[in-house]
C-alpha cells in the first residue's frame, strides 16, 4: 500500500474520526446493566457472535456492495443498498445511530474533498445515509483497497464497543487492548468470509442485539445515546 | 393435549407442493375472497364475525406437517378498499426428516392495495430439531395500505426435552411500500450450541416471535401502548421489546411460551387496530385455547 493510502486508511478508521461513534454502545450498555456482560470474556463472546452470525456481518457485506457500486458509479445500486440497510435496522435507535454517523461522515468528506461533490448524485447529501455506505464511498474515493477497508471498518466497530465496555463494566485499559488482540483472528476471518457472501447469504441472527437495543431505548439511566 | 404424528408415516414418495392463491375484492361494502388451492393447502369458508367489510379466512394444512422437500406457496392479493383477516387452524409442524435432501420451504407473496388491509395472524410453527426450514415472504404495499403480521416459532419440541441443536431456520420477511424497501428481516438460526445458549442468540429460549405493523410512520405512543401490554401477557420467563420501524412498529419476543407470545401479540393488535383500521379488534374463537 502507498504511504498516502495507508494514511487515508488510518484516518478513516481512527476513533478520532468526528462522527460520534463513541457515544453509542449498540446494546452493550443494556447487556452490562442486565449482568450479561461482566468481564472481558463475556464481551469477547458477544463480539465474536456478532461477527460470526450477527448484524455487523450484514453491514460489512453491504459496505462491500456499496464500494463496488461506487467504483462503477452505479448510483441506483448504492441507493438500493442504502434503503436495504435502513430497512434492516433492528431498532429505531440503531437506525438513528447509523443515519447520524453516515450524515456526519458524508459532511466531513465533502468538507475535506469539495472536488468530490460534483461526482456524487445531488440527492445523496439530503437523504439518510447509513454509516457503512458513507464509509464505502470515502474508502473508494481515497483508493483504499476493499479488503483493507472492510477489515478497518470491523476493527473500528470492535474498538468502539470495547471502549464502551471499558467504560461500562468497567474494565482496565490493558484489558481493552488485550481484547482487541484477542478478537483480531475473528476480524480477519470475517473479512475473508464477507467477501465471498452472495446476496442470498445476507442473513443474521439478531435476537440478542434487537432486544438489548429495544431495552436501551427505555433504559432509565444511560451514558450512551439512543 | 397435542399428539405428534410419527413423522416417518408422513414421508411421501414425492414431496408435496401446496399452493394457495387468495384474492380479496371489495364488492359494494363487502370483502369477497377468490380462492384457488392445491393440496395440502385449503381454505375454510369465509366468515364475517364483524360485518361484511372484513373477510375472515382460516387456512388449513391437511397433511399435518412438512418434511424436507415439501413446499408451500402463497399468493395473497388484497384489492383496493378490501380488508382481510387470516389465521390457520393449527400450529404448523416442520419435521426433522429430509428424505429429498432439501429444506422445507414456504414462499409467500403479498400485495396490498391503497386503502386495503391484511392481517396475517397464523398459529405458531414448531420446528423440530434437525429440520431445515426456509420461509421467504415478500410483501408489497401501496401507499395507504396496511399490513399487520406475526410469526411465532417454537424451536425444538421442548415438551420432549428437545433443544434445537441441529438443523437450520432461514426466515426472510421483506416489506416494500411504493416499491421501496421499508422493512427487511433476514433471520438465520443455526441449530448449534452457541446460537442456542448465548445471550446473543436464543439465550436458551425455544420460542421467538415477531409482530410487525407496516403502513405508515407511527407516533411513539403506539410503542408505549405495545410495551404496556407485556406485563399482563407474561406468565413464563421471557423478554419482550418494541421499537418503531420507518413506516410502522415492531415487537420481538424471546422466551419459553407460545401462549405468552400470542397473548401479548393479540393485546398489541387490540391496541393498534383502532388506529390503522378504525375498528376495534375482536377475540377470535379460534385462539381460545
Amino acid at each position: 500500500m502507498h504511504a498516502a493510502t495507508f494514511l487515508n486508511l488510518l484516518q478513516l478508521a481512527s476513533p478520532a474520526l468526528p462522527v460520534g461513534a463513541y457515544s453509542y454502545s449498540e446494546g452493550v450498555e443494556t447487556l452490562v446493566a442486565q449482568g450479561h456482560i461482566t468481564h472481558p470474556e463475556t464481551l469477547l463472546d458477544w463480539l465474536t457472535q456478532e461477527l460470526r452470525s450477527g448484524s455487523i456481518r450484514l453491514d460489512a457485506a453491504v459496505l462491500a456492495r456499496a464500494y463496488r457500486a461506487s467504483c462503477d458509479r452505479q448510483w441506483d445500486a448504492l441507493h438500493t443498498w442504502n434503503d436495504w440497510l435502513s430497512a434492516l435496522r433492528e431498532t429505531e435507535e440503531l437506525r438513528s445511530q447509523n443515519w447520524q454517523m453516515g450524515r456526519s461522515l458524508m459532511r466531513l468528506f465533502l468538507d475535506l474533498e469539495p472536488a468530490a461533490a460534483p461526482q456524487l448524485p445531488v440527492d445523496w447529501q439530503r437523504e439518510p445515509c447509513n454509516f457503512a455506505i458513507a464509509f464505502a464511498i470515502v474508502a473508494n474515493h481515497w483508493q483504499i483497497p476493499l479488503p483493507d477497508a472492510l477489515l478497518a471498518y470491523l476493527q473500528s466497530w470492535a474498538t468502539n464497543l470495547i471502549s464502551a465496555g471499558v467504560r461500562l463494566v468497567p474494565l482496565g485499559q490493558t484489558d481493552g487492548q488485550r481484547l482487541l488482540r484477542a478478537i483480531a483472528p475473528t476480524l480477519i476471518a470475517t473479512t475473508d468470509e464477507i467477501l465471498t457472501l452472495t446476496d442470498e447469504d445476507l442473513m443474521a441472527c439478531n435476537w440478542g442485539l434487537a432486544l438489548a437495543s429495544m431495552g436501551h431505548e427505555t433504559q432509565y439511566s444511560r451514558l450512551f445515546r439512543s | 393435549m397435542r399428539i405428534f404424528v410419527q413423522s416417518s408415516s408422513l414421508i411421501p414418495g414425492t414431496a408435496w407442493h401446496g399452493k394457495l392463491a387468495l384474492t380479496y375484492r371489495q364488492q359494494g361494502s363487502k370483502t369477497v375472497p377468490v380462492v384457488q388451492t392445491q393440496a395440502p393447502l385449503k381454505v375454510q369458508r369465509p366468515f364475517y364475525p364483524e360485518g361484511e367489510s372484513v373477510c375472515h379466512s382460516v387456512v388449513l394444512h391437511t397433511a399435518g406437517g412438512m418434511v424436507g422437500g415439501d413446499r408451500l406457496s402463497y399468493a395473497i392479493v388484497v384489492e383496493p378498499g378490501a380488508h382481510a383477516w387470516v389465521t390457520t387452524t393449527a400450529a404448523a409442524k416442520i419435521y426433522g426428516d429430509h428424505p429429498h435432501q432439501r429444506p422445507a420451504i414456504v414462499v409467500g407473496t403479498v400485495q396490498v392495495a391503497t386503502g386495503a388491509c391484511l392481517e396475517w395472524l397464523p398459529q405458531e410453527s414448531i420446528v423440530f430439531s434437525g429440520a431445515h426450514y426456509h420461509q421467504h415472504w415478500r410483501i408489497d404495499l401501496a401507499p395507504g395500505a396496511h399490513w399487520l403480521g406475526w410469526d411465532i416459532l417454537r424451536l425444538g419440541r421442548t415438551a420432549h426435552g428437545e433443544k434445537f441443536l441441529a438443523g437450520e431456520v432461514r426466515s426472510r420477511f421483506e416489506v416494500f411500500q411504493n416499491q421501496r424497501s421499508v422493512w427487511v428481516d433476514p433471520q438465520w438460526l443455526l441449530g448449534d450450541e452457541r446460537t442456542w445458549s448465548g445471550v446473543h442468540g436464543l439465550h436458551q429460549c425455544p420460542v421467538i416471535g415477531t409482530l410487525a405493523y407496516v403502513g405508515q410512520p407511527v407516533p411513539v405512543e403506539w410503542v408505549a401502548a405495545a410495551r404496556d401490554c407485556w406485563p399482563a401477557a407474561r406468565r413464563h420467563p421471557g423478554e419482550a421489546g418494541v421499537t418503531r420501524l420507518q413506516a410502522g412498529l415492531l415487537c420481538r419476543y424471546r422466551g419459553h411460551s407460545t401462549q405468552d407470545a400470542r397473548r401479548w401479540f393479540e393485546a398489541v393488535w387490540h391496541q393498534l387496530r383502532p388506529h390503522y383500521a378504525q375498528r376495534p379488534a375482536l377475540r377470535s374463537r379460534l385462539w381460545q385455547r
